[in-house]
């Protein structure tokens, strides 16, 4: 136990954070995967600010919002900012993560901290928490400095509902990265060896990014009929089923729910029928009407990132730690 | 005695003789310038006598011709023309007292003569005079009783339209005195209306300056009031000078207007619905003419499958510048999406009708909202469960 100036007693769980975060931040790992935030969101930032006067025509509806247009717009050399995020977001929490607990049992280190009288799930906690925070400061630190860069170029202020919706965006980024993050030690939990939990991290990445897409194309080609040739009503029933196998996808409800939150003119993610359409006026959704919206994307992404936490927290807190 | 009656008889033969010598010699000259210088100057106008209504002038073309083989230089006048006629002999764009016509030649001069307006109806004799030569007796016949007034005249005083209109009348103010006069021009119209009197094409004018005997046009617009109701309405109009007045009688007929509004009790034109919900709109059907409204009927067009009742469903009348209350429950579709809709109310009768774009922004059901964080919640007991089981170890 440390005491601090105050002589305030710490808690030994915030000490273990406390490590486990200096550990992170002065790793070489986080040094290097900070760096390739920093240049992704300076390349994705400089696309879109030197789009930026293209993009914002006058009198159109939704001008108040065209701070968003930050985060999503591009020229097409470089993905906008929330894309990035979509792709390199697993990334990070893969790399936060896939050694956490055998890394530890490896080195033969885990049976002394279970040596200190602290709680065995403190371990976990904190091995949880600790990356939590290194990702919030770090996803917090490239929101602000967007909203800072994008202020002093257009010499616009962001408005309430823009920075509200900027807030939003920030927390669902953070979800989603914990939801990898929480998936690796998982694995760190269940694979003895850091590589073998690191490469299953992987590979269940590509294969939501790359090989499920095209497992979902051939689906779609398969059962949705061409239009014309089936009732409205069957393809849109058709097209449904795929949108809801390819939100299977944590990438696919995270890119939904964050082009929800950034481009308050979406105003429905499923295909939409001509009579739904007709009388609709081209309006900005208010922040409740976009959250409601993707409220079923955020609820999966929450719960997907809890159920993946309680699962190693179980298979840690049963399983044997005396070193061999 | 003898001698007596001798200087008697002599003087009265003086007196006969001198009388005879007078009258003979009145007649000799009579006869000279008949006979003897009739030879030398010859005055000659074709239209001797002429008929003519008061207020007119006549041209008199007059011929001077000289038979003599000398040039003569004849004075001319005319002599014998009512003072209050005037009068101008002009020849080669001159006045002239006398003329010189070579001889066997003649030259033209012209006699314009004004007939005064107020004149008495009769003959009129008078002559023109070659300064002991000739004279040439000319006789005008005034045919009506001449006057001294005033005409204020149009020639369509009635005109019809409606109450958004603005009449325009074409009026004739004719000065029949002997005076150039100031007239006033005013209106006796109902409160409300605008009566506007322009001349010659220019801006409003309250008065007029017209010469004797001149016409000026004056063009008087109308302009009703907005609420008018329907009707004939007299407007009557008036030339005043100290002396004389004239008036003119306009008369305007107002159909009616039809026109009404359709809108909510405070103007505001938009309303939040939740997807398959219903939604009261209070609306305000004003009758803006000036015709009462009949069998106003109620009508939407919503996007596809909402639906917008009316109640009441029809408003039998409503009386101009009167207003009713309807209530429109509008009731979107379930599908409809987050956002914002376009409806268009309109009220309709035969004649008219009045539309209003409503803008009705539709709200997601919290239910799947309230649904979704139960799950977290779930998800969250869960790995408080967890806690409680396995911590602490």
């Amino acid at each position: 136990m440390r005491l601090n100036k105050d002589d305030r007693v710490i808690h030994p769980f915030w000490v273990m954070v406390y490590k486990e975060v200096s550990d992170q931040v002065r790793s070489w790992r986080f040094i290097i995967l900070a760096g390739l935030m920093i240049l992704t969101c300076t390349g994705s930032l400089y696309t879109s600010i030197s789009n930026l006067s293209k993009i914002v025509k006058p009198d159109t509806a939704g001008n108040h919002l065209f701070f968003l247009k930050l985060f999503t717009s591009s020229n097409g050399t470089l993905p906008p900012f929330h894309v990035f995020i979509a792709f390199i977001g697993p990334l990070i929490g893969i790399s936060l993560g896939f050694d956490a607990i055998n890394s530890e049992q490896n080195g033969r280190t885990l049976s002394r901290i279970m040596a200190q009288p602290v709680h065995r799930d403190y371990l976990i906690n904190a091995k949880f928490v600790a990356s939590l925070i290194v990702i919030s400061a770090m996803f917090l630190a490239l929101n602000l400095l967007v909203i800072g860069v994008g202020t002093l170029t257009t010499g616009i202020p962001p408005t309430f509902e823009a920075f509200i919706r900027i807030l939003a965006f920030l927390i669902l980024s953070i979800v989603y990265v914990a939801f990898w993050l929480n998936l690796s030690i998982l694995f760190s939990v269940r694979f003895r060896q850091a590589a073998t939990s690191a490469l299953t991290c992987v590979a269940i990445w590509i294969f939501f990014s790359v090989f499920y897409q095209i497992i979902v194309k051939l689906i779609a080609a398969a059962i949705v009929p061409q239009p014309g040739a089936a009732p409205t009503s069957q393809i849109i029933s058709a097209e449904k089923w795929i949108l809801g196998i390819s939100r299977i996808m944590p990438g696919q409800l995270f890119s939904d729910a964050t082009t929800t939150i950034l481009v308050p003119s979406v105003r429905s993610l499923g295909p939409l029928t001509v009579e739904q359409v007709y009388g609709a006026l081209p309006a900005p959704l208010p922040f409740g009407q976009s959250l409601l919206l993707v409220w079923p994307e955020v609820t999966g992404l929450i719960a997907a990132t809890v159920i993946c936490f309680a699962i190693s927290y179980r298979l840690f807190m049963k399983r044997e730690i005396r070193s061999r | 005695m003898c001698t007596r009656l001798f200087g008697t008889c002599y003087l009265c033969f003086l007196l006969f003789t001198g009388a005879a010598a007078i009258s003979f010699s009145a007649n000799a000259q009579q006869d000279t310038s008949h006979h003897g210088n009739a030879q030398a100057v010859e005055l000659y106008s074709p239209y001797t006598s002429i008929s003519v209504t008061p207020g007119q002038t006549i041209n008199y073309s007059i011929s001077i011709i000289n038979h003599s083989n000398s040039t003569k230089n004849v004075g001319l006048e005319a002599d014998g023309i009512p003072r209050n006629w005037t009068h101008t002999l002009k020849s080669g764009g001159f006045d002239i007292s006398r003329i010189s016509v070579l001889p066997k030649k003649q030259e033209n001069a012209s006699l314009q003569l004004m007939v005064p307006l107020r004149v008495n109806r009769g003959y009129y004799h008078f002559t023109v005079r070659a300064g002991g030569y000739t004279t040439l007796p000319l006789t005008v016949i005034v045919s009506k009783q001449g006057t001294y007034k005033t005409d204020f005249s149009t020639a369509q005083a009635n005109l019809e339209g409606a109450s958004s209109t603005t009449f325009t009348f074409n009026a004739k103010l004719v000065n029949e005195t002997a005076d150039t006069a100031l007239y006033a021009l005013e209106s006796q119209a109902p409160p409300g209306w605008m009566v506007a009197f322009k001349v010659n094409y220019s801006n409003q004018v309250a008065s007029v300056n017209v010469a004797p005997n001149q016409t000026e046009n004056i063009t008087i617009t109308v302009n009703a009031p907005d609420q008018v109701k329907a009707g004939t309405y007299q407007i009557p109009v008036f030339a005043t000078t100290g002396s004389t007045t004239a008036g003119l009688n306009l008369s305007v007929v107002i159909t009616g207007s039809y026109a009404m509004e359709l809108s909510t009790p405070t103007g505001l034109l938009s309303s939040h619905i939740t997807a398959g919900g219903e939604k009261d709109i209070a609306l305000v059907v004003k009758n803006t003419g000036s015709a009462p409204l009949k069998n106003i009927s109620l009508s939407s067009q919503t996007p596809a499958d909402w639906s917008v009742a009316f109640s009441p469903a029809k408003i039998d009348e409503i009386e101009p510048g009167a207003t009713s209350q309807v209530t429109a429950e509008v009731k979107a579709s379930k599908e409809a999406i987050a956002g914002d809709y376009a409806t268009t109310l309109t009220a309709t009768t035969p004649e008219t009708s009045s539309h209003t774009d409503f803008r009705i922004s539709v709200r997601t059901s919290m239910l799947w909202g309230w649904i979704g964080v139960i799950i977290i919640l779930l998800a969250l007991l869960s790995v408080y469960y967890l806690f409680r089981k396995y911590g602490r170890r």
